[in-house]
């Protein structure tokens, strides 16, 4: 492992708190790093072709660095997906370090103060899952809903900024900012008078939710490979402006 | 001379106010002249369009297409009503509920069960859309791949090309009704609107209301 003053910890998904803060405490000076962003790894064809992008960038990223990778938290419970538990076991198996965890919490709930602002959605996103690792209290103005935006931080982020400010954030991401990822409950909720777009990234089992639920609240259902097509961006404005 | 174009894949359909163009026009409504002409074409004619859609133009002038066929098609419906279009090579719906939008989609990936599919067919098996009769039994062309592959085993089996392009069309129906949500009325709108087999086929699954080819374009004036 190289020196405590330049640890690099990568890590997916939103692992527990007080594993964060022991690794903090541990190695307080370590580079903390998001390995579900699409950061440019290139493809190292460890997955098939047609699988969830998010998963595809973890696997990338982690051998893009593997030199340079000391750790990987790798959340491996119903907090992120199967398909994490798998990574987990496949970047094991080509020698990393990964310290499995899951983050079992749905009681200690805190306060929504992002997902609920008048901040631009991509802000909102950013400024949530920022929060995991470097928590800091947090305030925004409030605002009523107009539109909801349901789902996982999406790989192509820019498709946030064809929402209004006044969109609320709802599913697995408002979770997150309410530090309880595997809450179900709290992830199935939606203000059924609220337009929503239901967006899950293709071939992610969470598809299955976000079709149910779109039928079910007359929202739009919308999965995404990679990148947004132009096709893609007009379904959803036209949905934003026909709502 | 004002124009307005939806410029689709295999068609354009064009409506002018006014002035005619140098083709035949196929309608003449209301003091507005409507054309369909290939989309291959239109860019050698340097026209000046007030507004578009559609996938072959796009300038500062472009509207959606989903917005452009709401707009067309409110006039000719019932408040409580689906709409469905079914172009060259995409699917769209949108759903109205006391008059007003309520719900919508649009295939905007995989364009092998629309519209260039079946022109495609019909120009490797020499048929005529008029060859097409309904067929009560249909292939599954959830992927149209595969729907060419039943195509291509029945004729081999002895089964008429015009019978097993049918099916295939049959089966584009059915998947069309059901990525409505199975309504029990659709107005359609599109290039099918033409295809008696497609519009007995979904008739087969509910009410139809033909709407023609140009709700999107008429939508572009309304809008």
């Amino acid at each position: 492992m190289n020196t405590q003053k330049n640890v690099k910890i990568g890590f997916w998904g939103c692992p527990e708190r007080t594993l964060v803060n022991e690794l903090k405490s541990k190695y307080p000076n370590a580079d903390w790093l998001d390995l579900d962003l699409d950061l440019n790894a290139p493809d190292k064809h460890i997955l098939p072709e047609s699988y969830c992008k998010i998963i595809k960038n973890i696997i990338n990223n982690s051998l893009g660095m593997k030199d340079k990778l000391d750790i990987i938290v790798a959340p491996i419970g119903k907090d992120k997906c199967d398909s994490g538990w798998f990574a987990a076991q496949l970047l094991k198996d080509m020698g990393f370090e990964v310290i499995e965890c899951i983050n079992p919490n749905i009681d200690k709930k805190r306060p929504l103060v992002i997902s609920t602002s008048n901040l631009p959605l991509y802000d909102k996103f950013n400024i949530i899952m920022n929060n995991i690792i470097d928590e800091k209290a947090l305030n925004a103005a409030q605002c009523k809903p107009k539109f909801g935006f349901w789902g996982v931080p999406p790989n192509d982020m820019e498709i946030l900024k064809l929402f209004p400010d006044e969109t609320h954030v709802y599913g697995w991401t408002r979770c997150v900012e309410r530090g309880t990822p595997a809450d179900v409950a709290e992830e199935m909720y939606v203000e059924p008078d609220v337009p929503t777009v239901f967006y899950a990234q293709s071939f992610c089992a969470k598809c299955q939710l976000a079709k149910y639920l779109a039928d079910k609240y007359n929202g739009l259902y919308i999965d995404i490979d990679d990148y947004a097509t132009n096709s893609v961006r007009a379904k959803i404005e036209a949905f934003l402006r026909l709502s | 001379m004002t124009l307005y174009i939806d410029a689709g894949t295999t068609y354009s359909k064009i409506i002018a106010d006014g002035e005619k163009l140098d083709f035949l026009p196929v309608k003449n409504e209301n003091g507005f002249l409507y054309y369909i002409i290939p989309s291959s074409e239109v860019r050698f004619l340097d026209l000046k369009f007030k507004k578009s859609c559609g996938h072959m133009f796009s300038d500062e002038n472009s509207e959606n297409e989903i917005i452009a066929l709401a707009q067309g098609c409110k006039k000719d419906i019932e408040p409580d009503s689906v709409v469905l279009d079914l172009g060259s090579r995409d699917a769209k719906w949108i759903r109205f509920k006391n008059g007003k939008f309520r719900d919508m989609d649009w295939n905007t990936s995989c364009a092998s069960s629309t519209g260039a599919t079946v022109e495609m067919l019909l120009k490797f098996y020499d048929l005529k859309t008029e060859d097409l009769k309904f067929n009560p039994e249909k292939y599954n062309v959830t992927c149209g791949i595969f729907g060419f592959e039943k195509i291509m085993d029945d004729i081999s089996k002895g089964v008429n090309a015009s019978d097993a392009v049918s099916k295939f069309v049959h089966g584009i129906a059915f998947n069309a009704w059901n990525f409505a949500k199975r309504p029990e009325k659709i107005y359609l709108s599109g290039g099918f609107c033409n295809n008696e087999c497609f519009v007995k086929s979904l008739e087969n699954y509910c009410d139809v209301v033909k709407l023609g080819r140009f709700k999107l374009c008429e939508g572009l004036i309304d809008g």
